[in-house]
């Protein structure tokens, strides 16, 4: 990781980098569940040519408060006039109150944007660590409650002028997140150029479950904004 | 896609919907688990009482979804054998008692669970709100869908409503409230399982946050099983000291792990709780 960290820093520094970064406030609730604030900070890095590195750091307000989650993903764009790339990502999750952490490991091949869609598939091993004393480690990757999941994404930029544009779709995975095969997640996102390299950005998502048998219900509720700026 | 043949594609998805018995409608406006755990809650219809045992040795099953359709084939015939045989006081059904919530199909099945002759505490399933009607015939034949039931001073059963896939805040909060009485052996009962293996299948508790909270609250109170159907085959896990358990079926078909018919007997013997799967031959 830290040598990750030099090497990007580096790439950085004789500026072949390109660098944005976005940092967000938002909401998510779940009702029973949880009801939290997020204070999200989060970089995407073109080191070098044909690489992709995404990186951020969650935090909880007001439930779970502190660390919420961290992300760190690389991609290896394989067939650029496609956006084809080969994403390998790990997260960690954690909710304080609850001594629950859970850690996770994808691996996905997305594609685009073509024609402003852009679609990824893959599978994620997920691993839920309920050990008071160490489910806020990242790196305990054994539990007798792991599980795979497969994810999916496909969105659509319906909407592009010149200073906004907004998308929209299902994604059952992010930077921080995975959702369950039992759970369809939908999105919607915009962005609106304040100036130049310095966007404003928000998303909002929520997700239908227990449609096994036809039953279906609304059940989270995710709202980011923020800014995004470009070096 | 032309628009015609987008229209074409919508009137197959819907013909293939009014083809089964589900009535959609019904499933788009019902009660969902919030409102569902609101009328439980203000005791009308009062919750099931325990049952007479013995306190020093008592043995009651666990099963899910005898999920019967109109030909009312179930082994709940071949259960009441073993109600004889093996001594058991009393029986749990996890919910998905039809296919459809038919009258037909919720009258039939009410009739083979008095049939076994012993007292039967059920929760609900999905499957029981495939009609208008489903919750109101729920409740009027079995009572409420969430309650506790504490038997013999010993063992406490926490009826959980997960047929809509979540628990929703007030049931949390109840459960919660339920599951801090320390004098008892706890087991949760409910229609859908937290975890019953690795296998990415759509059959779980939806949200991994709600079940991260639910294991941590399961761990934290010294819950000793959560018992769950909706999956109709037999799954067993511990979980930093829980077990997680699919408890088996009475019915063959979808959703089947291959790991037959059967059902899940517990035996309490000088305070000790021990358990066995029975498979039916």
């Amino acid at each position: 990781m830290t040598r990750l960290l030099v090497a990007l820093a580096l790439a950085g520094a004789t500026c072949y980098a390109t660098v944005a970064s976005s940092v967000l406030l938002g909401y998510r609730g779940e009702p029973g569940v949880e009801s939290k604030m997020l204070a999200t900070a989060m970089a995407d890095i073109v080191p070098i040519p044909h690489l992709k590195v995404d990186a951020g750091l969650s935090f909880n307000l007001f439930q779970n408060n502190g660390l919420g989650a961290a992300g760190l993903g690389l991609g290896a764009v394989l067939f650029r006039p496609a956006g084809l790339t080969l994403r390998l990502a790990v997260q960690h999750q954690q909710w304080n109150d609850w001594q629950a952490g859970e850690n996770r490991a994808l691996a996905t091949i997305e594609a685009g944007p073509v024609f402003g869609f852009e679609a990824g598939f893959g599978v994620a091993r997920r691993v839920s660590v309920f050990d008071a004393g160490d489910y806020w480690s990242p790196f305990v990757w054994s539990s007798s409650a792991s599980e795979w999941n497969y994810v999916y994404r496909l969105t659509w930029e319906f909407r592009q002028k010149e200073s906004w544009w907004l998308k929209a779709g299902f994604s059952s995975y992010d930077l921080f997140t995975v959702h369950s095969p039992q759970q369809f997640p939908l999105c919607l996102s915009g962005s609106y150029a304040l100036k130049d390299n310095l966007d404003l950005v928000a998303d909002v998502g929520t997700a239908i479950v227990g449609y096994s048998g036809g039953l279906a219900s609304f059940h989270e509720l995710t709202l980011n904004a923020g800014v995004r700026y470009g070096f | 896609m032309g628009s015609r043949r987008a229209a074409i594609l919508c009137l197959a998805v819907l013909l293939a919907f009014c083809a089964c018995e589900w009535n959609l409608w019904a499933i788009a406006t019902r009660k969902t688990v919030e409102q569902r755990v609101q009328e439980n809650l203000t005791g009308q219809p009062p919750a099931p009482g325990p049952v007479p045992v013995n306190p020093d040795s008592f043995r009651f099953a666990v099963f899910g979804d005898p999920q019967v359709e109109h030909d009312n084939v179930n082994n709940l015939g071949r259960f009441r054998q073993d109600v004889a045989a093996k001594g058991i006081d009393f029986f749990c059904v996890l919910g998905d008692l039809t296919n459809d919530a038919t009258a037909d199909e919720v009258d039939s099945i009410k009739l083979d669970l008095d049939r076994v002759g012993i007292p039967c505490y059920v929760t609900i399933g999905n499957h029981d709100l495939f009609q208008a009607d489903g919750w109101e015939r729920f409740k009027e034949n079995y009572g409420p869908s969430c309650y506790p039931v504490v038997i013999a001073d010993r063992i406490k059963l926490i009826f959980l409503d997960t047929a809509d896939g979540t628990i929703g805040s007030t049931q949390f909060d109840w459960l919660e409230n339920e599951l801090q009485d320390s004098r008892f052996i706890k087991i949760v009962l409910t229609h859908y399982p937290i975890y019953d293996g690795e296998e990415p299948i759509m059959w779980r508790i939806a949200s991994p946050v709600e079940r991260a909270k639910l294991q941590s609250l399961l761990e934290k109170y010294g819950v000793y099983a959560w018992c769950a159907g909706h999956i109709h085959g037999w799954r067993h896990a511990v979980v930093e000291g829980v077990n997680h358990f699919t408890c088996g079926t009475m019915v063959s078909g979808a959703l089947d792990y291959g790991t037959g018919k059967g059902y899940l007997l517990f035996t309490f013997v000088h305070d000790s709780l021990s358990w066995q799967r029975v498979v039916f031959e």
